[in-house]
């Protein structure tokens, strides 16, 4: 382990689906000496990625959970998490980014800015993560890394400037132009390992000058130096204009543009390079906690490893040895056998065994400091907890996590299955904030939800696989919601005299619709209609009716219920009685308050060749989509728009066979919008018949 | 009802008057300024105009992104229902986006044969026929003169009221009228209605030509700086 922090950099690899990423981290690995042996993603060999640690990643050439590693690179230690590229996943790019320094966006030379680096960028700038850009697969037909640049500009509103260029593009890539030390770089051996530096060819020579100047005149405005050398015209030291692009790139003002292929391993040494000299280090980075002892008020961590600690699970990971806690440390420092606190559950915990990651091989260490990033054993906690030091009552900013959107009855078939199911849903629940289980009451199935078709497929996929549980899947349902439209009031008395003790309560009020929370209870009585000890049994009689609405038996979201008047008696009166009102006031209003249906509303952006763009459309509008718009890009279009998820079931196949397997799509969720009326009898319809 | 208010307080209504409703129906305009002076601004309110009559609309812009355009929408037509109550806003807003279509290309893949094929499908297909189409972006020469008319053509056997934005480069600015005239004289017989928005001290003014008459001393109508609204300027 580094023991300078100044040369510590937490990197993630953030982009598009399929755009390399993982490929990537491979030859990182293998030019850091992490890996002796290159394993392609989808390759021939049949062992994929080391990244791509989980069978069903390897497979399916796609990289679903974040795997930590680290490795090396000239005197810098560089912690890399290789985030999922498929939107269902964003939880795991989410997480990575909170406890990154910086990150490497990595884009198509060809498919340039899509859909899903849009995503990540926002995720980016959510976080404040600082980023260079690298365009990868510049050995591709129809490659063009300075379009890519103006996009980054145009879609990203990134002020992005090349620091070097291609010699060759497509099938002629042969090297890369360094502009800032003005040499040609070639990347010889079987694995592009051996670097050949040489002059600039004569033919490229002009356009390294002008690109060179633009990246001069981009990075000047971070340094005054080098704009008096710059106006003067006075050679200008490597040194002060890597100083600048850094200067610029911490403060998220300018993004440092690299490019190459991963694939045939040309640029990738100049990357580590680049997030070595561009990137922070964790001591540049103002990380702030929330203060719980004062209404959560936000609290800049010092980052010294003096000082108490304060450090994030941001990953779990159920392995051979038991549960594996990723674990990033802001402040202070985890030492084998010292005591920490668990701010969500105030328990002490003791620290065993920790680790450094290497995809799913590990190395002992004695302790993680302020900066790093390593691993826990045996530590009972859940993703997104904060570790402090006793006296401490600070937690980590709370992660954006979504509601989930879909749901799945799954059931074992056998008894095997069913103690090995408990375990898989008790360990990914764990893992994945978004995936959320339950029981249905009436049917006794368990229900599994998630962020999309994909995110509940794979972990049904991860029963079978790593639990060895056989189980049935239902059809995916849709998590509707019931919501009223109008102010409606009732006046409600429940009253029961049947011997013995009987039951008297009226609530008065009226219920709203609101469009910014999912319940509000007020109370407005006044003059003790309604006694004070009872007007949590009203609430709760209300809250009783929301989890299964009268009108479709969904959910009741977006209704404010407001108490204005009522009348006890001094002996029949009880919490009991109140929370029956409670009911009887729900239902006498609910339906005079026209409630409606509402779905889930998905962003869906498909990216397709130009001849197939009209059917895509097509299909987008048969399946209830709205139409946002479409970006025309030449050879590729992409079509943004709105569509209940209920309707995009199984459009992966569609799509495929429409297009040639040429087209890809990605989606997530936008909004709750009403069921159109046709709609809503198909599924009262369904209701009603069971299906 | 809100769309009803909307209607009666629609800023263009004062051009819809000029231009015996030319401006929403049936015509092929142009809106002419240098750059940054609200040549959008001004063709999304003659969009929002559009759709809250319920005509569709299909704007095409020339480099800038979806999300960029949407923006312009969304800031106009907040400006256009401050005075009005927020979820009546929010509801009428989805219920124009549905009639809304952004159609965006790079610079180098825009063609005008490309574009009617594009339109052609739309209709086809019945994903979308729109009622006005507004062309932001194009770059403006003497090669695309006999495209354009063939355009024209095209979007009067589709129906369509198109409206262009034309960019206007800073030394043809000298003489504004001077100008203008010029412009009128090379681009009058392709359009019915130009449009020239000129900054004026504080206010742009707006002023426009028909291949009938110069009627801009009818109405003092500018272009609040603050909301990009059209306003009209009861002084004169």
């Amino acid at each position: 382990m580094n023991t300078i922090i100044q040369k510590v950099r937490n990197i993630g690899i953030s982009a598009h689906i399929d755009s390399g990423k993982t490929t990537l981290t491979e030859r990182f690995l293998y030019l850091t000496k992490k890996i002796h042996r290159i394993h392609e993603v989808k390759g021939k060999d049949g062992i994929g990625a080391t990244m791509d640690s989980m069978e069903l990643e390897k497979e399916r050439g796609i990289t679903i959970a974040s795997a930590a590693t680290y490795c090396q690179w000239k005197d810098h230690e560089i912690n890399i998490i290789d985030t999922p590229g498929h939107v269902d996943f964003t939880i795991e790019v989410e997480r990575a980014l909170r406890v990154l320094d910086g990150a490497i966006l990595v884009l198509c030379s060809v498919g340039g800015v899509q859909s899903q680096s849009i995503t990540v960028d926002q995720q980016m700038k959510r976080y404040q993560v600082p980023c260079i850009a690298f365009i990868n697969k510049c050995d591709r037909n129809g490659a063009d890394p300075f379009r890519v640049i103006d996009q980054l500009k145009e879609k990203l509103n990134h002020n992005a400037v090349a620091i070097q260029i291609p010699i060759g593009l497509e099938a002629d890539l042969d090297g890369i132009i360094d502009l800032i030390s003005m040499k040609a770089i070639y990347f010889d051996g079987e694995f592009g390992d051996i670097i050949r530096t040489d002059e600039i060819p004569n033919s490229l020579l002009e356009t390294a000058i002008e690109k060179r100047e633009e990246l001069v005149d981009a990075a000047s405005i971070f340094s005054d130096e080098l704009t008096e050398a710059a106006i003067e015209e006075v050679e200008i030291p490597d040194q002060l204009l890597l100083d600048a692009i850094r200067q610029g790139t911490l403060k998220r003002e300018l993004t440092p543009v690299v490019m190459g292929s991963a694939y045939k391993n040309k640029g990738i040494q100049l990357i580590l390079d680049a997030a070595t000299q561009f990137l922070p280090s964790p001591m540049e980075v103002d990380n702030v906690a929330l203060n719980i002892d004062d209404n959560e008020a936000p609290f800049t961590l010092t980052g010294k490893k003096e000082d108490p600690l304060v450090a994030l699970a941001f990953k779990l990971e159920d392995g051979q040895y038991g549960q594996l806690t990723y674990i990033r440390v802001y402040q202070g420092k985890l030492m084998k056998g010292d005591s920490c606190i668990n701010v969500r559950t105030g328990k002490k915990i003791k620290i065993g065994r920790i680790v450094q990651m290497h995809a799913d091989q590990m190395e002992d260490v004695e302790k993680i400091e302020a900066g790093y990033i390593g691993a826990l054993f045996g530590v009972d906690c859940v993703s997104g907890d904060t570790f402090v030091s006793p006296g401490l009552n600070l937690s980590m900013t709370s992660m954006h996590i979504p509601d989930p959107v879909i749901s799945l009855s799954i059931k074992p078939k056998d008894n095997t299955s069913e103690s090995n199911m408990a375990k898989a849903l008790n360990r990914f629940t764990k893992e994945d904030p978004t995936f959320t289980t339950f029981v249905s009451n009436e049917t006794g199935e368990t229900i599994i939800s998630g962020m999309g078709e994909l995110h509940l497929e794979v972990y049904v996929e991860r029963m079978r696989r790593e639990y060895k549980t056989e189980i049935v899947t239902g059809e995916p349902s849709v998590a509707y919601r019931e919501t009223i439209t109008r102010l409606t009031e009732f006046d409600y008395i429940h009253k029961k005299q049947t011997g013995g003790a009987g039951q008297f309560g009226r609530i008065a009020g009226f219920m709203e619709p609101i469009s910014d929370d999912n319940f509000v209870f007020e109370n407005k009585v006044t003059g003790g209609a309604i006694p004070t000890q009872y007007i949590s049994a009203c609430e709760k009689g209300f809250l009783s009716c929301l989890s299964k609405g009268p009108f479709m038996k969904y959910p009741v979201t977006g209704i404010k219920i407001t108490i204005n008047d009522g009348a006890s008696h001094s002996v029949d009166s009880s919490e009991m009685a109140f929370q029956a009102a409670a009911r009887g006031a729900f239902l006498q209003a609910y339906f005079k308050a026209q409630p409606v249906l509402h779905e889930p509303i998905m962003k869906v952006v498909v990216e397709t060749p130009d001849e197939f763009q009209g059917n895509v459309m097509g299909s987008l509008n048969q399946r209830r989509g709205m139409i946002i718009g479409s970006h025309d890009m030449g050879q590729i279009t992409a079509i943004e728009a709105q569509v209940p998820l209920a309707e995009m079931f199984g459009y992966s196949t569609i799509i495929r066979s429409m297009t040639q397997g040429k087209a890809q799509f990605t989606m997530e969720f936008s909004s709750y919008k009403q069921v159109p009326k046709s709609v809503l009898e198909e599924i009262e319809k369904k209701i009603k018949t069971g299906t | 009802m809100l769309k009803k208010k909307l209607i009666l307080s629609d800023p263009l209504k004062f051009l819809v008057q000029e231009t015996n409703n030319e401006i929403i129906n049936g015509c092929f305009g142009a809106v002419a300024s240098r750059a940054g002076v609200g040549k959008t601004s001004f063709l999304v309110q003659i969009a929002i105009s559009s759709l809250i009559k319920e005509k569709k609309v299909l704007h095409i812009s020339i480099q800038n992104p979806v999300d960029k355009i949407n923006l312009w929408y969304q800031e106009i037509f907040s400006h256009l229902t401050r005075q009005f109550e927020t979820k009546q806003s929010k509801q009428l807003w989805e219920h124009l986006v549905s009639h809304r279509f952004i159609m965006t290309f790079e610079t180098e893949s825009f063609d005008f044969s490309k574009l009617k094929t594009r339109i052609e499908e739309l209709k086809t297909q019945n994903i979308f026929v729109p009622h006005l189409v507004i062309i932001d972006g194009l770059s403006f020469d003497e090669s695309i003169l006999t495209e354009l008319d063939d355009f024209k053509k095209f979007a009067k056997s589709h129906d369509l009221t198109t409206w262009f934005s034309v960019r206007m480069h800073r030394h043809q600015m000298s003489d504004n009228n001077e100008m203008m005239e010029q412009i009128y004289g090379q681009l009058s017989d392709l359009f019915n209605i130009i449009i020239q928005l000129v900054p004026e001290k504080e206010q742009i003014q707006i002023k426009w030509f028909t291949r009938v008459k110069d009627i801009n001393n009818h109405r003092n109508l500018f272009l609040d700086p603050a909301t990009m609204l059209i306003k009209e300027n009861p002084a004169r």
